[in-house]
């Protein structure tokens, strides 16, 4: 019974603090970045499981974290504001040709991070760009101006 | 027999900037979010400072000291500790509490049970249980009149816990154990 409540404050405090890690850890991420995730993982499965090495345990709290993200995936369809809590909203980082610094600022996002995601999608210079938007995912969507 | 689905019609339901882009934005909720993270932050730094110093065990603010009146018993015990994790208590005699060497500790259910005692060092001569906890005897502690108790709470929450030594003053103390 402790692993399953422990396996449900472990992924709450988790889901927490990666959308407070704001929206970088996603596809933007770094190798760094990447390591950091695992690193919290980690330390979330030592308090998760404790002592109990037991197959019953793993299972118990496997299965909760499973029905926990099963029911804020549900949630989520039902709710927007839900689903801007837990996911964020898409953010506009480019808008017609000027930066959103405040924007970008607070998202932690660099222009060569947007510059990035233009390349990916073959613009060559920021001028060719209309908006750049950062995604719920964490990935920026590039619309080009002949768009 | 065809198989029907649920459908429903394409509506232009998500916000667009400058009336040509569907992003579905909304800048009220997201500065909301900023500050309620920026508080966030402060209080994570908190935590870390707070954690720093022992105020979730294991630090300066987790130690604790107790002495009983009549100075049979001095206590040294961590004031706030761990589920399931080890932690120490070191009691120290008083010289007017050892006779010939010898001496006894008394504790309560408290301590053995609650804060989960797990090993005496050095290891009593004898240890029996009395209606109201458990006595252990040393038959000669030396110069150093002081032994160790090994606990291991098995439980979050206040515990309590009363020691003595047997016919002298009787000192009580709380262990606040941290999930």
């Amino acid at each position: 019974m402790v692993s399953v409540i422990h396996a449900v404050c472990g992924y709450l405090f988790l889901l927490l603090v990666l959308r407070a890690l704001t929206r970088r850890p996603g596809a933007q991420m770094t190798p760094f970045e990447f390591v950091i995730i695992f690193l919290i993982g980690g330390v979330i499965i030592l308090a998760t499981v404790g002592d109990d090495r037991s197959e019953t345990n793993s299972v118990c709290a496997i299965i909760s974290i499973a029905l926990m993200h099963r029911l804020i995936s549900r949630w989520k369809l039902f709710s927007r504001t839900f689903t801007a809590l837990a996911d964020g909203v898409p953010l506009v980082l480019l808008s017609r040709g000027e930066w959103q610094t405040e924007v970008m600022r607070n998202a932690s996002v660099q222009q060569e991070d947007v510059m990035a995601a233009a390349r990916v999608k073959g613009v060559r210079s920021l001028d060719q760009i209309k908006y750049a938007i950062l995604e719920r995912t964490g990935s920026i969507s590039i619309i080009k101006n002949k768009d | 027999m065809p198989t029907e689905h649920a459908t429903e019609p394409i509506q232009d339901s998500i916000p667009k900037i400058n009336d040509e882009v569907a992003v579905g934005t909304d800048m009220e909720f997201q500065k909301r979010w900023w500050r309620f993270e920026n508080a966030l932050w402060i209080f994570f730094l908190l935590i870390v400072i707070a954690a720093l110093l022992g105020g979730f065990g294991r630090g300066w603010l987790a130690h604790g000291k107790m002495q009983a009146n009549d100075n049979s018993i001095a206590v040294q015990y961590d004031r706030i500790a761990r589920y399931s994790t080890p932690s120490t208590m070191t009691v120290q005699f008083g010289p007017s509490a050892i006779h010939d060497g010898r001496t006894a500790l008394w504790a309560d259910e408290g301590l053995v049970k609650n804060l989960g005692l797990r090993t005496v060092v050095p290891q009593p001569a004898t240890s029996f249980l009395v209606p109201d906890g458990t006595v252990f005897a040393f038959p000669s502690l030396g110069d150093k009149a002081s032994i160790r108790l090994s606990l291991e709470p098995q439980s979050p929450g206040m515990k309590n816990f009363k020691l003595r030594v047997p016919g002298y003053q009787e000192i009580q103390g709380s262990v606040l154990v941290m999930p």
